[in-house]
């Protein structure tokens, strides 16, 4: 069965071209994308993946947003056995540490390969 | 790799095609040599409460800016207060915050609005009505006031500065604005096509100018449409385009925009005014060109983009800066892109000269085969229908989606080169120039958030309840003027967000757009 995975955005930050690029490349490596596009909130973003039976919850950043919503996305992502990802190219390493100290599954910055974000994920549901 | 000849330039008629420079129908650019001025140079600004970015305009003007650039934070741009519940986590991150009459004009104090441009991407009618009180409480002569704001109704909630407003009234606040300024503002360049905006997901050139076209095709039909004389309006229109890194392509894009426009002015519209027929063009460098990876090639990037403009002969550059992929500009980048600027127009030449790739073999045949290429765009989308029920449907953001798909097929096959990227990578552990400033940040100024709310209970609330009311009364009533209505709202208190809500309503629908979002903090 295919794995299912949420991209969205989270907030008022109106930048989608991240967001559709990772949606695109998981859709090549065989995963099923729901696509929620932009102005979510964690509460949107984890519901769809209740209502969708998605296995992930991606989150695309090109705003500092991120920092404010992470842990609460985290949260609710344990609550509901949901795994969640962060990706986007204003992600710094120091940011990496820090999200995977709240709770939040993978983290990818702008230095990241292809490769690495399909493993990861993949390892994630395995 | 091949090369040009005369044979590639044999229809090329240099009085019907050309002209001199400041020459119907302006390919070769808009004015005649003018020695005395060099483009304005501005970097898009803005961060935090209205002071910190009065103080970072300053700071840029000091430094030989010679244009203010604003952009609003997210929050602003989308039409939402700061104390709303979706803008906490941005308030002030990505521009300013602006909400109020009060911030507007603390926003401009002291700014010398009788010397510099202002040119904002704000949200037309809040911009200007704010603008315009603004400049009047600093004593100047709004009349007077020169500069620029984006007016992009048709595709603006397709890509990124939604407001969660229909068609119908996007494009009436459009137009009221216009009209406003026509009258109240006329040196004042009220109508921005934004087509940089419309591309930088990914979008090619002949996709960006139709789109651009198409854009300004409907609002001049709309503003005639409504008895204005296509004279008192079109002199205030101006292109704000992309600049991506095929530098030849890009002017012969600047040139064969020029020359459309005038054609289409005059033979369409009927213009006469030599100002309706020489269209003003200014550039933002594309932000989608600027890596995350071994972020110092952006100022190189950067320096050639700005070069490539200063040649087509635009009349103002804001260069997307060095930090783009990961943060909104810090000072450091601005300076280097003032800078760029700077270097370009003082030592290399380029200000001595105008149009200096005219009568190239191959920029020549660029320009003819962009022109024909856009032109046939323009005619494919506007055979499809009404330009409101495309909008409606999607059509454009379709468009839009698949650009943005492209470019990312691209960039992940190589088949468009980025260096650092998908071809001359280095090892993240060795890219490290400049990174220090990516871990650099700023919070959300929360401090604002409690001003405003603060601000909000001590308000009048019977007068602020009757400009709000007269807002909506006015969307209602499709002849309505609405700009009015949004400066006495201004006057009486009301914010942006709640005019904006106002506004909504008229319409029958939810004041609060984001009403059914669930938001803890």
């Amino acid at each position: 069965m295919k794995v299912r995975i949420v991209v969205g955005i989270i907030g008022l930050d109106q930048h989608e071209v991240g967001a559709i690029a990772i949606a695109r490349l998981l859709t090549l490596h065989g995963f099923e994308v729901i696509y929620l596009g932009r102005f979510q909130t964690p509460q949107s973003m984890i519901a769809a993946a209740v209502d969708e039976g998605a296995q992930v919850v991606g989150a695309s950043c090109h705003s500092w947003e991120f920092i404010s919503f992470a842990p609460e996305l985290a949260a609710l992502a344990k609550q509901e056995g949901v795994a969640v990802v962060l990706g986007g190219s204003v992600i710094t390493p120091g940011d990496a540490v820090r999200l995977r100290r709240a709770g939040i599954d993978a983290v990818f910055g702008p230095l990241v390969t292809e490769r690495q974000i399909i493993d990861e994920i993949t390892r994630l549901v395995a | 790799m091949r090369w040009y000849g005369p044979q590639d330039t044999t229809g090329l008629d240099y009085a019907r095609d050309l002209g001199d420079p400041g020459e119907y129908p302006y390919t070769r650019g808009r004015r005649p040599i003018d020695t005395t001025s060099s483009w304005i140079q501005r970097e898009l600004s803005g961060e935090g409460s209205p002071s910190r970015s009065n103080g970072q305009f300053r700071g840029l003007i000091a430094a030989g800016a010679t244009g203010v650039d604003v952009i609003g934070d997210t929050a602003t741009m989308a039409l939402i207060d700061p104390d709303h519940s979706m803008a906490a986590a941005s308030v002030g991150t990505t521009g300013v915050s602006l909400c109020r009459l009060a911030d507007y004009i603390e926003l401009y104090d002291e700014m010398p609005l009788d010397r510099i441009t202002v040119s904002h991407s704000l949200n037309a009618p809040f911009c200007v009505a704010g603008l315009n009180l603004a400049a009047r409480h600093h004593g100047y002569d709004a009349a007077q006031v020169r500069g620029s704001v984006i007016n992009a109704p048709i595709y603006s909630e397709d890509c990124g500065y939604a407001t969660h407003m229909p068609y119908d009234l996007r494009v009436r606040l459009a137009l009221d604005t216009i009209t406003f300024c026509v009258k109240e503002m006329p040196k004042f360049h009220s109508f921005v096509e934004d087509t940089y905006y419309i591309s930088d997901g990914g979008l090619d050139v002949v996709e960006e100018m139709a789109l651009g076209f198409v854009e300004i095709r409907e609002v001049t039909r709309r503003l005639i449409e409504r008895g204005l004389s296509v004279d008192s309006f079109a002199p205030r229109i101006a292109i704000l385009v992309n600049c991506r890194m095929d530098l030849f392509e890009e002017v012969a894009k600047v040139r064969a925009s020029r020359r459309m426009y005038a054609r289409m002015m005059r033979e369409e519209y009927g213009a006469t005014d030599p100002r309706s027929l020489a269209v003003n063009i200014s550039v933002h460098t594309s932000g989608l060109t600027m890596t995350a990876p071994q972020p110092v090639n952006n100022v190189v990037r950067g320096a050639v983009q700005a070069l490539a403009m200063a040649m087509a002969g635009v009349q103002a550059i804001e260069i997307s800066t060095f930090d783009e992929a990961f943060r909104t500009p810090g000072h450091e980048a601005h300076i280097v892109a003032l800078r760029t600027q700077q270097v370009i127009a003082e030592e290399t030449g380029v200000s001595k000269v105008v149009d200096p790739f005219g009568g190239s073999w191959f920029i020549e045949s660029l320009t003819d085969e962009l022109e024909d290429r856009i032109s046939n765009k323009i005619a494919e989308i506007e055979r499809k229908g009404e330009i409101s029920v495309l909008a409606e449907d999607g059509y454009f953001r379709s468009i839009l989606n698949d650009g943005m798909s492209r470019h990312a097929r691209a960039i992940q096959s190589g088949e468009l080169r980025q260096v650092g990227v998908n071809c001359h990578t280095m090892p993240p552990a060795e890219d490290t120039l400049l990174r220090d400033l990516s871990e650099s940040r700023f919070a959300p100024d929360t401090a604002h958030i409690a001003r405003i709310r603060d601000w909000k209970s001590t308000r009048h609330p019977d007068r602020l309840a009757h400009a709000l009311a007269a807002i909506s009364q006015a969307a209602k009533d499709p002849e309505a003027d609405l700009m009015a209505p949004i400066i006495d709202g201004y006057q009486a208190d009301a914010t942006q967000g709640e005019m904006a809500s106002a506004l909504r309503l008229g319409y029958g629908l939810a004041a609060d757009p984001f009403a059914g979002k669930v938001v803890r903090r």
